[in-house]
């Protein structure tokens, strides 16, 4: 199932490439490495979704390639040049939504269209486009605190898409949501990678949603975090398109779900 | 799902229960003094004057000039020197609450001497106000000033680190710089604080404008009553703090009903749409 190199088509031109990352947070108790020399590369196009044992700084990971966090050693590239700080090149959606409170939902999702500078018809257009994409166009004026948590990251996604980013940033985007809330955002990012071919990292600690969703799924190692295996998923698998319940019913979606979460496994027993 | 809210409704069409709880006890005041003034013996003119010589000193005052001006004369003199000294004290407050809540050097350096200086009292400005100023509007504007400045400052500053540091992160991979974020994500999520400090600044402004009137100047509120007092007119002491309560009520009311306009937001529907 599991091609022998799967970043081979990446290593041409990546989109974004993270080159020996490491981090270490210096604490009172002493320091703390929180990455270790991680490399990654995501090439135009690709899904990647990184897994890993809660505590193994997949979410520092992508807090340093969205620029918001530096890096003790090495580099963020971006077309083979350094990233530079953070910006609209590269969104992030968080797993706390972080809309501005005080906008309504149009105006959340204009904010970066704002600041740069799109004139006004334009900027309506592309709001009301994303609005109908994520289905948000009834709740158009509703302020933040009047919505569900699940409407809410839809608009935290549309206010990200809608600058569109080289590279969209999604850190556990899921995890403060409900179950079933969960499940149809799930089957509603798989469409949207799939229809508008984004490059995206998606960080989650969910090794299904990683395999549902992924093109490429990276499993890191406990703490210290390292980049432990790299390992594609088909885009052209049985189960592709299908609902996430059914997916993960199929054969081969239960063979790379046991191989990552076995991989998982002996890293929360070695921690 | 269900279609959008319209705006917040009252329940049901009829009277509010807490405002005609509140006309019963205002009318229930009114009526106990009329009634200890109207029953002779009972309590004398000198000490406490009937509701209707009060209603009819202030039309008096309002018509005759009295210590200089009418009632309308001083209490637009009042009104002035609280709107400078207010305003001055939101224009600085405000920006000098976001210094210290944003750099910490800033906050380290001008703590302790805010700390000491809030504890002096307005009122106790008044005598060096008026050696450097005179007895003038700006002696007054000062108290006002001193009185409003703590409360602007403090609440701003509260407001401003309430902000939650994701929103900033936000922001910045949006592309907002410093400016941006500050003007269009941390001032108006600080803005319910901040409103919070404005409140309360108006209204210490208020009261520590009349204080200083009593003591200085030839003008305002604070200023007739004194006069009423000197010159052993009751009714007209009685009509300048109803006017004084009257007008600082006024002033709270016009902020709440701005607080609606200005921050839509907080105001809002609470309930979740899906």
């Amino acid at each position: 199932m599991t091609t022998s190199d799967p970043s081979a088509q990446a290593r041409a031109t990546p989109k974004m490439e993270a080159r020996g990352i490491s981090k270490t947070f210096h604490t009172r108790a002493g320091d703390i490495v929180a990455l270790d020399r991680c490399d990654l590369a995501i090439g135009q196009r690709d899904f990647v979704t990184v897994v890993g044992p809660s505590g193994c700084g997949k979410s520092t990971l992508m807090m340093i390639a969205a620029g918001l966090d530096a890096p003790s050693t090495g580099e963020i590239l971006v077309d083979g040049r350094p990233a530079g700080p953070a910006g609209p090149q590269r969104t992030v959606v968080f797993q706390r939504f972080a809309l501005f409170p005080s906008e309504t939902v149009a105006e959340n999702i204009a904010f970066g269209l704002r600041v740069a500078g799109i004139d006004r018809a334009e900027r309506d257009r592309r709001v009301d486009e994303q609005l109908a994409f994520m289905r948000l166009a009834q709740f158009r004026d509703a302020y933040p605190h009047e919505l569900s948590g699940g409407m809410q990251q839809r608009v935290a996604i549309a206010r990200a898409l809608v600058v569109r980013p080289e590279i969209l940033l999604m850190d556990e985007p899921f995890g403060a949501l409900d179950a079933q809330t969960r499940t149809v955002l799930q089957e509603e990012v798989s469409r949207l990678a799939r229809e508008m071919n984004y490059t995206v990292m998606f960080i989650t600690h969910s090794v299904e949603e990683a395999v549902y969703l992924g093109d490429r799924v990276v499993v890191m190692s406990a703490r210290p975090g390292r980049i432990k295996r790299d390992l594609a998923v088909p885009r052209d698998a049985a189960w592709r398109g299908l609902e996430i319940e059914e997916a993960s019913n199929h054969a081969d979606f239960i063979d790379i779900k046991r191989e990552i979460w076995e991989l998982i496994r002996t890293e929360i027993v070695r921690q | 799902m269900t279609a959008m809210p319209g705006p917040r409704r009252r329940t049901g069409s009829s009277v509010p229960q807490p405002a005609l709880y509140g006309a019963l006890a205002l009318t229930a005041l009114f009526a106990g003094w009329w009634l200890a003034t109207a029953i002779p013996g009972v309590v004398s003119p000198r000490v406490l004057p009937s509701p209707l010589d009060v209603v009819a000193r202030f039309f008096f005052l309002a018509i005759e000039p009295f210590s200089g001006s009418t009632l309308e004369g001083h209490a637009i003199a009042s009104l002035t020197r609280w709107l400078i000294g207010v305003l001055a004290a939101l224009g600085l407050g405000i920006p000098i609450g976001v210094l210290l809540a944003w750099l910490p050097p800033c906050r380290a350096a001008i703590t302790p001497i805010f700390e000491l200086l809030r504890y002096i009292p307005p009122f106790a400005w008044v005598p060096i106000a008026v050696l450097w100023l005179g007895a003038t509007t700006a002696t007054q504007a000062l108290i006002v000033f001193i009185a409003a400045f703590p409360a602007c400052v403090i609440n701003t500053q509260l407001g401003v680190s309430q902000v939650e540091p994701i929103l900033l992160r936000a922001a910045k991979t949006l592309g907002a710089g410093p400016w941006t974020t500050l003007r269009r994500v941390v001032l108006p999520v600080a803005a319910p604080s901040i409103f919070t400090g404005v409140r309360i600044a108006f209204g210490n402004g208020w009261m520590a404008l009349v204080g200083a009137e009593l003591v200085v100047g030839k003008q305002g509120l604070g200023f007739l009553i004194s006069q009423g007092q000197i010159n052993d007119s009751v009714a007209t002491i009685f009509v300048g703090m109803m006017a004084i309560g009257a007008l600082g009520a006024a002033i709270d009311a016009l902020l709440q009903r701005a607080q609606r306009v200005i921050l839509p937001w907080k105001t809002a529907s609470v309930r979740p749409l899906e």
